[in-house]
C-alpha cells in the first residue's frame, strides 16, 4: 500500500489568478459573410438579433470586436467553436491592447 | 467581411427557402451538384490529412500533450486560415492551443463535410437517374443546414485564401480575361458565396 504522501500547501503568490478576465476577439476577414458572422453571434452565442449585428459591424468597420468575455478556459473553448465556425478569433487577457 | 454578388451570377440554382415539415430546399442542376460534390471531397482530404501522418501511439500522446509534432503551425495558408492561431502575441500559449484543439477541429470540420456528401448523394439516389439538364432538389434539416453553413464557409475559405480574395476587390476579378483559370475559379467562389446566402438568410429567420 503506499504511504500517505505529505501535501505541501502552495503559497497563497503561487495560486493561479483565475479570476483574471479574458476576452475572445474576432477579427475581420475579406471572405466571411456579414449574414453568416451575425448567425454565428446569434447561434452560438444566443445574442438578440441586434446585438449581434452591431458586433458584427464593429468586426467589419473597426477590423475587430470582443464578443465573449470570462475565464480563460471559456474564452478557449468559445475561440474553439469559431474556428469551427470558420471565423478568425484569439483570445487576450482583458485590458490588453486588443 | 464579403458579401454576396446580387443576384448571384449566372446561376442555375434556384436559392434555399423554407419547404414544408421543418426543412430548407433548394434545386440544383446536376452539373451544380457534381461541382459541390468535388470540392467538398477535396475539402474532406484537406482537413483529413496529417502531414506527420501519426500512428495510434502518436495519436494518444497528441491528445495528452506530450507530442510536439502533433502542434506544428500549418505552413499552407489554407490549413493556416482554416486552423488559425489561438493566440496573437504568445507563440508558447498559440502552440499548446493549437496542441489541445486542432485534431478536434480537424475531426469535426471532416465529419460535417461528410454529411453534407451525404446530403448531396441521398438528393440523386432518392429518384430516377438524373439526366443532364436535370434539377436536383436538395431537402436539408436543421442539422444538415448547420454542416452546409460550415463547410460553405470552409470552401469559401479555402478557395479566397488560394485566389488572395481581399475586401472590395470584385471589379478586379470582372475585369481578369475571360480564358484565366483564376475568373473561373472565383466564378465558383462567387456562387458558392450566393448559395450560402440564402441558406443563412433563410436559417436567420427562424432565431429573430
Amino acid at each position: 500500500m503506499t504511504a500517505p504522501v505529505e501535501i505541501e500547501r502552495p503559497e497563497a503568490a503561487e495560486l493561479p489568478k483565475a479570476d483574471v478576465p479574458w476576452v475572445t476577439v474576432v477579427w475581420n476577414d475579406p471572405v466571411n459573410l456579414m449574414s453568416y458572422v451575425t448567425y454565428v453571434f446569434q447561434a452560438y452565442f444566443a445574442y438578440p438579433k441586434t446585438k449581434a449585428e452591431k458586433l458584427m459591424l464593429d468586426v467589419h468597420e473597426k477590423g475587430k470586436a470582443i464578443v465573449s468575455s470570462g475565464t480563460r478556459e471559456e474564452m478557449e473553448r468559445d475561440v474553439e467553436a469559431m474556428h469551427s465556425y470558420g471565423l478568425w478569433a484569439t483570445l487576450q487577457k482583458a485590458g490588453d491592447r486588443v | 467581411m464579403g458579401h454576396a454578388a446580387e443576384g448571384g451570377g449566372p446561376s442555375l440554382s434556384t436559392a434555399f427557402r423554407r419547404a414544408r415539415g421543418g426543412v430548407v430546399a433548394a434545386s440544383f442542376h446536376v452539373v451544380e451538384v457534381e461541382l459541390l460534390r468535388s470540392l467538398v471531397g477535396q475539402l474532406l482530404e484537406l482537413v483529413r490529412e496529417d502531414p506527420a501522418d501519426l500512428t495510434a501511439g502518436d495519436r494518444w500522446a497528441a491528445e495528452l500533450g506530450l507530442a510536439d509534432d502533433a502542434a506544428s503551425r500549418p505552413t499552407d495558408p489554407v490549413l493556416l486560415r482554416l486552423f488559425p492561431d489561438g493566440y496573437r502575441e504568445d507563440s508558447e500559449a498559440a502552440s499548446d492551443f493549437r496542441r489541445f484543439t486542432e485534431r478536434g477541429l480537424r475531426d469535426r470540420k471532416a465529419a460535417t463535410a461528410a454529411t453534407v456528401l451525404a446530403s448531396l448523394a441521398t438528393a440523386d439516389g432518392a429518384g430516377p437517374p438524373a439526366k443532364s439538364r436535370e434539377k436536383i432538389r436538395i431537402e436539408l434539416d436543421q442539422d444538415e443546414s448547420e454542416a452546409w453553413l460550415r463547410t460553405l464557409t470552409d470552401l469559401r475559405l479555402a478557395l479566397g485564401t488560394r485566389l488572395g480574395v481581399a475586401e472590395s476587390d470584385e471589379d478586379d476579378w470582372l475585369s481578369l480575361d475571360e480564358n484565366d483559370p483564376r475568373r473561373h475559379v472565383h466564378d465558383v467562389y462567387d456562387w458558392l458565396g450566393w448559395v450560402q446566402e440564402t441558406l443563412v438568410r433563410t436559417l436567420s429567420s427562424a432565431l429573430d
